[in-house]
């Protein structure tokens, strides 16, 4: 008799645990947040196919052909604490692949976060560390041969401010050293503007984030023209003021957080 | 169980007295016989006085395999854009891995290089490379010559993929790394493995060093006016600090303004890598852009032809060394100890061993 009654209770009690993890307002320990790039120039979308002409603050008209950056080091903060610090989390944002600008951050401890932090760019440590692989493989066009390193922002496309002789500009925006100005590394630190985010391991949790390039020329804190800066590929002042520039592009749009 | 292990331990004896005898009989006949097989096992080991390596394989062990791959790819075209110029190409090993008799190295459809080619050996004690330092990570120093358009021009994304279209390669990754899914971090590890097992530490002055050898009158006198006047830069037994100096080649740097190129610095202007002064009977010419043809020439730079610039190092006297006929010879008589014939000689590092 008994031997028949323990496995019923063991499958009884192994369905009541597998729904009471189901059930929703059980918290489970963690979950992923998912964190959505738009990239606008301005007030439209992003085109990257070079059809679109877009005018910066000085009156100059550029159209994009490549838009590519990387994002790492991500943070989560509630109450000015940071709750969750991704490591080895390097994610290459390529215009041109869509599924690459919604970024998958795991293993988040559930709770609630009302800022999230981030690198633009590769950090330094990374930048020292040999061969790398994944979105860090220097295969994906973002990797400096001859001055070791990455590149953190890469614009290009086509401007008539620009003397090239294909009319291009050519944004590699980079370097990693503290000396003399060469470091591009910027952090970016984005409000929730008073929502929580609330991470259970259940309800969706995703950060949506615009990127405005437009503020790559115009800043603030810079106002830059294509003019005489249409190629910037070394790290240095030039550089510096472009990054300036880009750690002001990101603002945060809004939560997806629903329970499902 | 005693009785067993005394039969053991001289079973040992005798197998090693068989191998001295083997190996004693082998060295003397050893010259001309080309169906003897050589070990041409890799062992990665710190010779005796050598500091501890920068790069220690710790995430990257070194096998068989792996180093077997790297040289396959360091001797194979496949890495330049129309499949003519190896790595081996411009590092030739019985010139310790320099480019013999070429002040410039003429890459991709003949066209020519502006620095010099280095010797490659110890390079695991390197802690950047190139002439300006440019390059951080021994993985990652091949990218360099394989994309720069006046050498390989070719691009990373074909080198991996034409290794992976290859009929042989897929299956060497696949024996030295266990996947047969070709990346670049695999294809860098594997050169790696070549370039940093190619140890040179086997010269007449390790010889000296370790006390088999001794050194001759000349070579002595060499020796002492070497640690007077050069050791400053040319640490031993590395023979470089691996330190960025201008030794007064020039007043302004134009042409090839070095160090500064990569750290954005004024002061760095004009500053190259200080080289390993190892193996450099081997290695003319002389200088990042290889203006001096043969040592006499060196010296008499150092000695009367320092250039005075603002960042001329301040190590250098002004005057210059000033050294006499017989100094200058009896330091090219200690150089000349600097040459390693057992590391030019390894099989295990040539194209066909």
């Amino acid at each position: 008799m008994m031997k028949k009654i323990l496995p019923v209770l063991a499958l009884i009690t192994m369905t009541l645990v597998g729904c009471k993890d189901d059930e929703p307002g059980t918290p489970r320990t963690s979950g992923s947040v998912l964190v959505d790039l738009t990239n606008v120039v301005g007030s439209v979308n992003l085109d990257e196919t070079g059809a679109t002409w877009y005018t910066n603050a000085s009156g100059e008209s550029f159209s994009v052909t490549r838009l590519k950056y990387y994002l790492s080091n991500f943070e989560l903060i509630r109450n000015d604490e940071v709750k969750y610090k991704l490591e080895n989390g390097y994610f290459l944002v390529d215009e041109s692949n869509q599924a690459s600008t919604v970024l998958e951050l795991p293993d988040v401890p559930a709770g609630q976060y009302d800022k999230i932090r981030f690198l633009i760019g590769v950090d330094s440590a990374r930048n020292v560390s040999g061969a790398q692989t994944g979105a860090l493989d220097p295969a994906n066009g973002m990797f400096w041969t001859w001055s070791t390193g990455y590149i953190f922002y890469k614009l290009e496309g086509k401007s008539p401010a620009s003397a090239n002789v294909d009319s291009t500009f050519n944004y590699h925006i980079a370097g990693f050293r503290e000396s003399n100005n060469t470091n591009s590394l910027r952090w970016v630190e984005l409000s929730f503007n008073g929502s929580t985010l609330t991470v259970d391991g259940d309800r969706e949790a995703e950060v949506h984030i615009f990127a405005d390039h437009l503020r790559f020329f115009d800043g603030p804190p810079n106002q830059m023209t294509i003019t005489g800066n249409y190629n910037v590929m070394t790290p240095g002042p030039r550089a510096q003021e472009f990054a300036d520039n880009y750690a002001q592009l990101f603002r945060f749009d809004h939560l997806h957080n629903s329970a499902h | 169980m005693s009785l067993r292990l005394v039969t053991n331990l001289s079973s040992v004896r005798c197998a090693i007295l068989l191998l001295v005898l083997v190996v004693s009989f082998s060295a003397c006949t050893d010259e001309n016989q080309t169906d003897n097989q050589p070990d041409l096992s890799i062992r990665f080991e710190v010779p005796a006085g050598f500091p501890p390596p920068v790069y220690g394989f710790q995430n990257n062990p070194l096998t068989q395999e792996g180093f077997e791959l790297g040289r396959a790819l360091f001797y194979d075209p496949i890495l330049s854009r129309d499949s003519t110029i190896s790595c081996g190409s411009c590092h030739q090993q019985f010139v310790a891995f320099a480019h013999s008799e070429h002040r410039f190295s003429h890459g991709i459809d003949d066209l020519i290089g502006n620095r010099n080619s280095p010797g490659l050996f110890n390079l695991a004690w390197h802690p950047e490379f190139m002439w300006d330092g440019g390059v951080n990570h021994l993985e990652v120093q091949p990218l360099a010559p394989i994309t720069n358009p006046i050498e390989m021009d070719e691009t990373i994304q074909q080198v991996n993929l034409k290794l992976q279209r290859s009929a042989t390669y897929p299956n060497r990754f696949l024996k030295a790394f266990g996947t047969d899914s070709i990346t670049t971090q695999l294809v860098m590890r594997a050169m790696t493995q070549f370039m940093g097992a190619m140890v040179s530490a086997d010269s007449r002055y390790d010889r000296y060093r370790s006390g088999m050898v001794s050194f001759d009158d000349s070579e002595n006198r060499g020796l002492q006016l070497f640690r007077s006047h050069c050791e400053n830069c040319h640490s031993e037994p590395l023979l470089s600090d691996f330190t960025y100096r201008n030794n007064g080649l020039s007043t302004q740097f134009n042409a090839d303004p070095g160090r500064v190129s990569i750290t954005q610095l004024p002061g760095d202007s004009g500053k190259f890598k200080v080289p390993s002064l190892r193996n450099v009977v081997l290695t003319p010419p002389y200088m990042h852009d290889g203006r001096f043809n043969d040592l006499e020439a060196v010296l008499n730079h150092y000695s009367q032809g320092i250039l005075q610039s603002s960042t001329l190092d301040t190590t250098l006297p002004a005057g210059g060394m000033q050294l006499s006929t017989q100094e200058k010879a009896d330091i090219i008589a200690f150089l000349s100890t600097l040459t390693d014939n057992t590391f030019i000689r390894d099989r295990r590092f040539s194209e066909a061993p």
